[in-house]
């Protein structure tokens, strides 16, 4: 699983980086073309949601998907090949 | 989103209305998921609002809804539940819906313990006509109708709901989202009236006259003022004194008396 923001509904209000307990958002820098600042997301991996999701079956956190006024945080399937490698940590 | 809050959002209507870190959204996400949770059916279920940004939620999630009239949602749902006992009826309202135009209904749909689930986003004014007070402003704080602070005392609804018969009667607040969640989820199961009371981020007609610039910062100010109530009582108990600003959270109130519009 991988966590994304959908930059078309996202409003900026950075809601989801004051709660994230593992500060996974952080304060976007440059305007999208929609002129709103989307949070950066960093090193999503880390998030206990996308590391346990599959392992345990069941939502975990998801603080940020429920806090996000405007319904944009989710996460997605990771497709094969992807580069980044997950790593658990316990 | 999870996939099945998805199955109940109006995705073509989203971006929503609402402005930037309004917590409106938030209460959405909450109640959504204590309804998937339930495993009600989208045809069996009806939300109905009055007139408000809180209101506007109603129009967003993809069951039947009803958009009625400023301060009569309570009526409307009256009429729904009983007509249609076997329907699974959700109000969405906001502070000055609910205790100002719509006080009476409020009181009158607790007293009857009507089955149904009344969800008061209560963000302490009325946001969408620009930022006045309403019977929820606490003392002493800014808006465009008490420009010196409001010095009447502000309604306590989970206290009022409470008090005049509702079988459940909970607050909490836009950043406690999964106790909200839970409370919501509670009220569901729930024959009779339940209340659930959510105190909600204004940033644009609240926090900004009160030194609460951004959804953050009206965050923060709720996580460190909610008070549990338990701990209210004990506080109370020992004499210990209670800061101004603090208010409330918790349940208030969880019985079994007989309700209307529970299908036989
Ligand atoms: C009978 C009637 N009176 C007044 C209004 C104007 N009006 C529209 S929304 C609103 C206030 C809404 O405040 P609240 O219920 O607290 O909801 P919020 O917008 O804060 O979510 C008012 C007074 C109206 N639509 N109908
Ligand atoms: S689910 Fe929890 S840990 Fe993961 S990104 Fe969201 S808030 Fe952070
Ligand atoms: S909480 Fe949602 S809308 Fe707000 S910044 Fe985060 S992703 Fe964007
Ligand atoms: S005015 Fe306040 S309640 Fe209305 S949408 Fe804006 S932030 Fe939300």
């Amino acid at each position: 699983m991988k966590l994304i923001i959908d930059e078309t509904r996202c409003k900026g209000c950075n809601l989801c980086t004051t709660v994230c307990p593992y500060s996974i958002f952080t304060e976007g820098k440059k305007l999208n073309e929609r002129g709103i600042v989307v949070p950066v997301l960093d090193r999503p991996q880390r998030c206990t949601n996308c590391r346990l999701r599959n392992l345990y079956n069941r939502q975990l956190c998801g603080v940020c998907q429920l806090i996000c006024p405007d319904q944009a945080i989710s996460w997605v399937e990771e497709t094969e090949g992807l580069t980044e490698k997950v790593v658990i940590e316990y | 989103m999870s996939s099945k809050i998805k199955d109940w959002l109006r995705q073509d209507r989203l971006p929503h209305i609402y402005c930037t870190g309004c917590g409106n959204g938030t209460v959405i996400n909450c109640t959504l998921s204590a309804v998937t949770q339930m495993g009600w059916e989208i045809d069996d279920t009806v939300f109905v609002s009055g007139i408000g940004c809180s209101s506007r939620a109603s129009g967003y999630i993809s069951t039947d809804s009803l958009h009625t009239t400023h301060g009569r949602a309570l009526a409307f749902a009256t009429g729904v539940k009983m007509a249609k006992p076997e329907l699974n009826v959700v109000v969405f309202t906001g502070d000055g819906d609910l205790s100002a135009i719509g006080g009476n209904h409020f009181i009158h749909a607790c007293r009857r313990n009507i089955d149904m689930t009344v969800i008061c986003i209560n963000n302490m004014i009325y946001g969408m006509t620009g930022g006045q007070g309403s019977p929820c402003t606490p003392e002493g704080k800014y808006s465009t109708t008490t420009p010196y602070g409001a010095h009447e005392p502000a309604f306590d609804l989970a206290e009022l709901a409470a008090a005049a018969g509702a079988n459940y009667s909970a607050r909490w607040t836009a950043y406690h989202v999964k106790q909200l969640s839970d409370a919501i989820k509670t009220g569901l199961e729930k024959p009779g009236l339940s209340f659930i009371e959510s105190i909600t981020q204004c940033p644009t007609s609240y926090g900004r006259r009160n030194k609460l610039r951004t959804a953050s910062d009206m965050l923060e100010y709720m996580r460190t003022n909610a008070l549990l109530l338990s701990k209210k009582r004990r506080m109370e108990e020992i004499g210990e004194e209670i800061p101004a600003e603090r208010f409330t959270v918790g349940e208030f109130v969880n019985r079994n008396k007989p309700a209307m519009g529970v299908p036989k």
